[in-house]
């Protein structure tokens, strides 16, 4: 455990977040939202729960991103708000 | 021996580790999508390479030449093994994933960024 | 309604900071979590379940990944109703958007030719690579499950990628290719029989007068001592939570993304 490692990562990771919510295009949020996953992954694995970190790579960063992009293509792509 | 696998190791990382940078400043100078993807696309999959192939070469350090070596450093081989295996991956994904993009852009209709006095007929016509 | 709404996040947000003052420093090895309860006195009463699971996981079922063996053995129960929330998330999805009938959609390409890599310039690329890819990406789920005992994976992660490497197969060419090798009717069928194979091996151990879930039971059934029979059988019920994941995940991403048609994908 690297302390500034992890507390760059927590800035980057309060970044992403606020980001995905305020953009206004939902393809761009649902992307942003990708990486924010990556970087808790990153987070996780860093602090040493490996399996948390791959369960999140693996659902979080892969398969709910597809999910999230898959319905953003069938809704409307501007936010509302 | 150790010094040198130290050195070519930290030289290919930190080789990665520049073409990153140009990867980067790449996406950001680039005038239009395609030129960005082309930087993006080349860039990450070289620099990619570079660094995991300089993490398998610092893991030779950890081998110890021995009599039945090949027991004891199981481990060992198998991180070499796994990393060699990510290069083939990338080396496969990274670029398909650049030309699906682009390919994607194109159907689109992203209009490449052309000189002024070059008529972009042909392209028009490749569209339909 | 914005300001309600950021007044009550602001509340929430810094009632639970006001907590994670109470807890004990990251790594302390005198907090209760890591050494056990305390009297007042400073007498210790009872050492710390998380020390025993480090120290005895190993005897007791002989696998090396506390994680896989808290997860699959110790609260098995938990699991197994975590599967179950999988499942009844699929079958919300099918249930709100899964539409039969409808107009007849005409397919991107003919199911017939089978010329994938040849002709559509475009799709030769992707084409070849995916079907380079995806035997591998299948390869390395099913190592995922099968080596959750000995390095991080599990059902749930494993049973993740294989469902992405379906995924990948109707990204790249269209749902209806996916479908072909992977069809509705087997995919519910799948997630029910994972959740059934869960929970037959709970009800097995039942019939040899044990708890619900104890695999130390079937060691008549597995040939084994105690011990392995509860690794042989945490391995069973991985395979099983994976084929509830694999067949869940195929079938969010169909039903979304063709608006619940199962024709034409993105």
């Amino acid at each position: 455990m690297i302390p500034i490692f992890d507390y760059i990562l927590l800035i980057f990771l309060i970044v992403a977040a606020v980001i995905s919510l305020k953009v206004k295009d939902l393809l761009s949020a649902s992307m942003v939202f990708g990486i924010y996953s990556f970087l808790i992954c990153l987070l996780w694995a860093e602090m040493g729960a490996v399996d948390v970190a791959f369960t999140e790579a693996a659902v979080g960063a892969g398969v709910s991103a597809v999910f999230l992009i898959a319905t953003v293509y069938n809704t409307k792509r501007r936010s509302s708000d | 021996m150790e010094n040198a696998i130290v050195i070519i190791s930290m030289a290919l990382i930190c080789v990665g580790m520049l073409f990153f940078l140009g990867a980067a400043v790449g996406i950001q100078r680039f005038p239009d999508f395609y030129t960005r993807m082309h930087a993006a696309g080349k860039g990450d999959t070289l620099s990619s390479l570079l660094v995991i192939l300089g993490f398998s070469i610092f893991q030779i350090y950890d081998l110890e030449f021995s009599k039945d070596w090949f027991s004891h450093n199981g481990v060992t081989l198998l991180v070499i093994l796994k990393l060699l295996a990510i290069c083939v991956f990338i080396m496969m994904t990274s670029p398909t994933s650049t030309h699906a993009l682009m390919d994607a852009g194109w159907e689109d209709g992203i209009e490449p960024k052309l000189k002024k006095d070059k008529p972009n007929n042909a392209l028009k016509e490749d569209r339909k | 309604m914005k300001w309600i709404a950021l007044i009550a996040v602001t509340l929430t947000g810094s009632l639970l900071l006001v907590g994670v003052g109470d807890f004990p420093e990251w790594g302390d090895a005198h907090s209760a979590a890591n050494e056990g309860p305390k009297l007042e006195s400073g007498e210790q009463i009872a050492t710390a379940v998380s020390q025993s699971f480090l120290t005895d996981t190993d005897e007791l079922t002989q696998v090396p990944n506390v994680v896989t063996a808290v997860l699959a053995d110790y609260r098995g129960y938990d699991t197994m109703f975590e599967t179950v929330v999988i499942f009844a998330a699929g079958l919300a999805i099918f249930a709100i958007l899964r539409v039969f009938g409808g107009d007849e959609v005409k397919p991107m390409r003919a199911p017939e030719d089978d010329t994938f890599c040849e002709g559509d310039h475009s799709r030769i690329i992707i084409g070849t690579t995916c079907k380079l890819l995806i035997p591998i990406i299948q390869l390395f789920a099913l190592y995922v499950i099968a080596h959750g005992h000995h390095s991080p994976g599990g059902g749930f992660q494993g049973g993740v990628i294989m469902g992405a490497s379906f995924i990948l197969l109707a990204i790249a060419r269209d749902l209806k290719s996916a479908l072909d090798w992977f069809s509705e009717k087997t995919f519910m069928r799948l997630a029910s029989v994972g959740i059934l194979i869960y929970a037959g091996f709970g009800v097995l151990c039942q019939f040899f007068e044990r708890n619900f879930l104890d695999y130390g039971a079937l060691k008549t059934v597995m040939f084994s001592s105690e011990q392995m029979a509860r690794s042989y059988a945490m391995l069973g019920v991985e395979i099983g939570v994976a084929f509830t994941v694999t067949a869940i995940m195929f079938a969010i991403y169909a039903n979304l993304s063709s608006r619940g048609e199962l024709k034409q994908g993105l």
